[in-house]
């Protein structure tokens, strides 16, 4: 059996294990147009700041890939699958397969503003070697202007500030890191960044910019203000990958389309997996883009099982996330921003820390935690596994431990059953 | 693989598991050293849960096929092929602690990195050394000694 897969991060590189898993003999190829062997693009902004170095950002060791006979071509940019003869086209050469995985990820997603593309001091961050060009770029009296709030932006002003004389984030919504945090904690988290030196310009957007010799010098905003620039960073958004899976006829609506157990295409040969593709979020049934590395794994491992024939892995499928800026913890799962008469919340908030429950109905469906992150996994674990909150003992908004379940429960948990 | 288990109905709640926990995690090795002047400050890796009536002591359950594991981002957080054993590598752990949000038990710790229970490496762990009415056992996962 010959196993392709296309893109090298979380979600390829788990399709790959999941396959050798399985299947002990057969072909397995990845193809990545980066130049590098797998590492943890969530590092880069660690990176920038100088805490980790390139090194301990790969996530296996070169040697691992020859032990279990995984083949990863870097380098290799794929133009076109073509379906019919199942093979793909990168560079000058075509590789064959009988499974393919689309791992493509996300690419960045730039809008329109004038006078921006094709300035040498506009870069994106979303990968090693993005990142590589920003750390060559941001000098000690470097003014730096992030576009964008969410957690790339977020995460590449925080690098950015400790190199630069300033750094201004300019974001459209009306507070910060909007798709993991709520207005109340959004505003706490803004004043934490604001203490460590970040200027936020929000409800507000870059429209223009200036510049001298192809280089910005500085950008004007939507409300007219002008804000000097040596470096613009274009962290709007990202957009999942889809364009090799369109122009190959496969089905997608905004990222690629597949049957969440299987995370098989609209072509059986082909799979898809990760940020490339659309999930059906487990708590309210909608279909969304969660590009997030937990859920990559999850669809990488589930992808390389059925690919290699293995029996079918339900896993649950939801948004989770654990970021820290400044020291601050934000950790973020499931339904946050859920709107309508079935939720409840329920909030306590108590100097720089703050916890958020979200509730439908007696199930707990969300929540947001800033620097009260303890045991927060116990919460996560409520959710996925759907539990009853009134089977439960204590009062929710403590610190949760295996103490909330019953005896029988927790003991089970811990000894799996076993008699002691 | 051998792991601790706890016997929720002989833990007295003492909390000796920590203190012997931290004191193995330690640099001294040293009770007193540990707990007043070192820095960074050696963490648990165990805790006891509950109160007089009722408690249990909780750590790593170095699961088969662990969340964490599969939710890190860095590839620090790994389960040895061999030992079985779960562990961090403090050097890549760059403390998101997105370990800790998928950790269905509860059982990892927030420092400079994610800090959790490595069974004392495959050694008699301390906790089970040092628990005073042998509420904590180190067992094969079938129950053998």
């Amino acid at each position: 059996m010959k196993y392709l897969i296309i893109g090298a991060s979380a979600a390829g590189l788990a399709t790959a294990e999941s396959i050798r898993k399985t299947d002990a003999d057969g072909e397995i190829t990845i193809l990545t147009k980066e130049s590098y062997l797998p590492y943890s693009r969530p590092s880069i902004s660690y990176y920038l700041k100088g805490v980790v170095d390139e090194k301990s950002m790969y996530l296996r060791k070169p040697s691992y890939y020859k032990e279990k006979n995984i083949n990863i071509i870097t380098d290799a940019a794929v133009t076109k699958i073509n379906p019919e003869k199942k093979t793909v086209k990168a560079g000058r050469k075509e590789y064959s397969y009988d499974k393919l995985c689309l791992a493509t990820g996300s690419k960045p997603f730039v809008p329109p503003m004038k006078n921006v593309e094709g300035c040498k001091n506009a870069l994106t961050f979303l990968d090693l070697a993005a990142t590589k060009a920003v750390k060559k770029a941001a000098k000690a009296d470097t003014r730096a202007v992030v576009i964008g709030a969410g957690l790339i932006g977020m995460k590449a002003a925080e690098g950015l500030s400790k190199i630069c004389a300033s750094v201004d984030v300019v974001e459209l919504a009306p507070r910060v890191l909007p798709s993991i945090l709520d207005e109340k904690s959004a505003k706490t988290v803004k004043a934490h960044l604001e203490k460590n030196g970040l200027r936020f310009h929000l409800g507000n957007t870059v429209t223009e910019a200036e510049s001298k010799n192809g280089k910005i010098t500085s950008v004007i905003l939507k409300n007219g203000d002008v804000l000097p620039c040596d470096l613009l960073i274009l962290a709007v958004g990202v957009r999942p990958e889809t364009e090799l899976a369109e122009k190959a006829g496969l089905e997608v609506n905004r990222g690629i389309i597949t049957n969440p157990q299987t995370m098989q295409t609209s072509d059986e040969s082909i799979y898809a997996a990760g940020d490339c593709t659309v999930s059906v979020d487990m708590l309210d049934g909608s279909n969304k883009i969660i590009a997030l590395w937990p859920n990559a794994v999850q669809q990488g491992t589930a992808a390389g099982n059925q690919m290699a024939g293995g029996e079918l892995t339900t896993g649950n499928t939801y948004s989770v996330n654990a970021i820290d800026f400044y020291g601050l913890r934000i950790c973020t799962c499931g339904l946050i921003n859920a709107q309508g008469e079935q939720y409840s919340d329920r909030i306590k908030a108590e100097g720089s820390s703050y916890k958020r429950l979200v509730f439908e109905g007696s199930n707990l469906v969300g929540f947001v935690l800033i620097n009260s992150s303890v045991n927060a996994g116990i919460y996560t674990s409520l959710i996925s596994d759907k539990i009853d909150l009134s089977t439960l003992e204590g009062d929710i908004m403590d610190d949760p431990s295996l103490f909330m379940f019953s005896k029988e429960v927790r003991t089970t948990k811990l000894t799996g059953g076993m008699a002691l | 693989m051998k792991k601790v288990f706890a016997r929720e109905q002989l833990c007295i709640n003492c909390r000796l598991c920590e203190v012997y926990c931290k004191t193995a995690h330690s640099k001294s090795k040293d009770v007193v050293e540990a707990y007043k002047s070192e820095i960074p400050a050696p963490v648990a890796r165990i805790s006891v849960y509950g109160d007089k009536t009722a408690s249990v002591a909780v750590n790593c359950r170095h699961c088969d096929d662990p969340a964490c594991v599969k939710a890190c981002i860095t590839g620090a957080m790994q389960k040895d092929k061999k030992t079985g054993i779960v562990s961090v590598d403090e050097n890549k752990c760059i403390g998101c602690m997105t370990c800790l949000a998928v950790c269905p038990i509860g059982c990892i710790k927030t420092a400079k990195t994610a800090v959790k229970c490595d069974l004392c490496q495959g050694e008699e762990p301390a906790c089970v050394k040092n628990c005073p009415n042998r509420a904590l056992l180190w067992l094969e996962a079938g129950g053998a000694k």
